[in-house]
């Protein structure tokens, strides 16, 4: 159901619609229109790039890291590392271990 | 469709010639709806422009030459959208000048002597725009291109990809709300803004 107010507001409309007429095109319309189109391009081929190289960096640091960590070790491995206490004696007591903490020799001949 | 098919392929297969001819055959239909949706003439070109400069860089997602033009439709929607956005941040509306403006053309309207010379004109864009702040910008842009564009409810399914039935009620409550601030005004009450 329409009322009063409907027949206004469409009225306001109707001069609405006619106070925006199509505005024609300026003369740089295009000129600028495809300026912007290269700029965006450019701005995107940057960016592109830059993903690239990063992309590349990225990569390349992680054969690094991966060729580091698959290299042996070479040096003495930290004694918290031996999953026993026997394993970590063993290795603290090598063979430059002075003799005063060797096994008991029990010379029973001379007796 | 003020181009043909054969045009939009080969634009979508780079061809900047054809891009060129395609906006020349729409910009002046663009400006024509976004000086509508927007009400700043100042601002109209650019926001034309932004459209093309959307349609350029998604042109290779359309799928069918034969939606083109509602898919047109929906990237300037979406100009306008951003743009009324960012206007609505940035302007505080003179609400308080809303009244007076209104009784003016309401004045004018019904004594059938409106002198369209460009302050009047200014006056009816800035009332229109200041009564459709009771509504969102999306409603606002539906409101528009039925009222004022014209555009059937098939066509703004296709443009929104949303049922039809939902659009209406849609478009109901939205205009609905506007006659209320419509309404209000002329009594002298201010309307209270969207969002």
């Amino acid at each position: 159901m329409r009322g009063d107010n409907d027949e206004q507001l469409d009225a306001l409309f109707r001069a609405y619609r006619e106070a925006c007429p199509t505005p024609e095109p300026g003369a740089n319309f295009m000129p600028q229109l495809w300026h912007k189109i290269e700029s965006s391009q450019t701005l995107g081929f940057t960016l592109r790039r830059f993903a690239s190289a990063f992309v590349t960096a990225a990569v390349a640091a992680s054969l690094a890291l991966g060729v580091y960590m698959a290299m042996p070790r070479t040096a003495v491995p930290n004694p918290s590392y031996y999953s026993s206490y026997v394993e970590a004696l063993a290795a603290a007591n090598t063979i430059e271990t002075p003799d005063i903490v060797a096994p008991v020799r029990l010379d029973l001949g001379e007796n | 469709m003020l181009v043909d098919f054969e045009l939009i392929k080969r634009a979508q297969a780079g061809d900047s010639a054809a891009f060129n001819d395609i906006v020349l055959a729409y910009r002046k239909r663009i400006l024509g709806t976004i000086t509508r949706l927007i009400a700043r003439p100042e601002d109209v070109e650019d926001v034309a422009q932004e459209v093309f400069l959307r349609l350029y860089f998604s042109l290779d997602q359309l799928r069918t030459p034969e939606v083109f033009e509602p898919w047109l439709y929906r990237l300037t929607v979406n100009a306008a959208y951003d743009y009324l956005r960012k206007q609505r941040r940035r302007q505080e509306y003179r609400m308080s000048d809303l009244s007076e403006q209104q009784m003016l053309m309401a004045d004018a309207l019904a004594g059938g002597r409106v002198e369209r010379d460009e302050r009047d004109q200014k006056k009816i864009r800035e009332s229109v725009d200041a009564l459709l702040g009771v509504v969102s910008e999306a409603d606002r842009i539906l409101l528009m291109l039925k009222e004022l564009e014209g555009l059937s409810l098939k066509e703004l399914e296709k443009i929104y990809d949303i049922k039809e039935n939902a659009l209406k009620v849609r478009l109901f409550r939205a205009r609905q709300r506007v006659l209320k601030a419509f309404g209000a005004t002329a009594k002298g009450k201010e309307p209270a803004r969207a969002g």
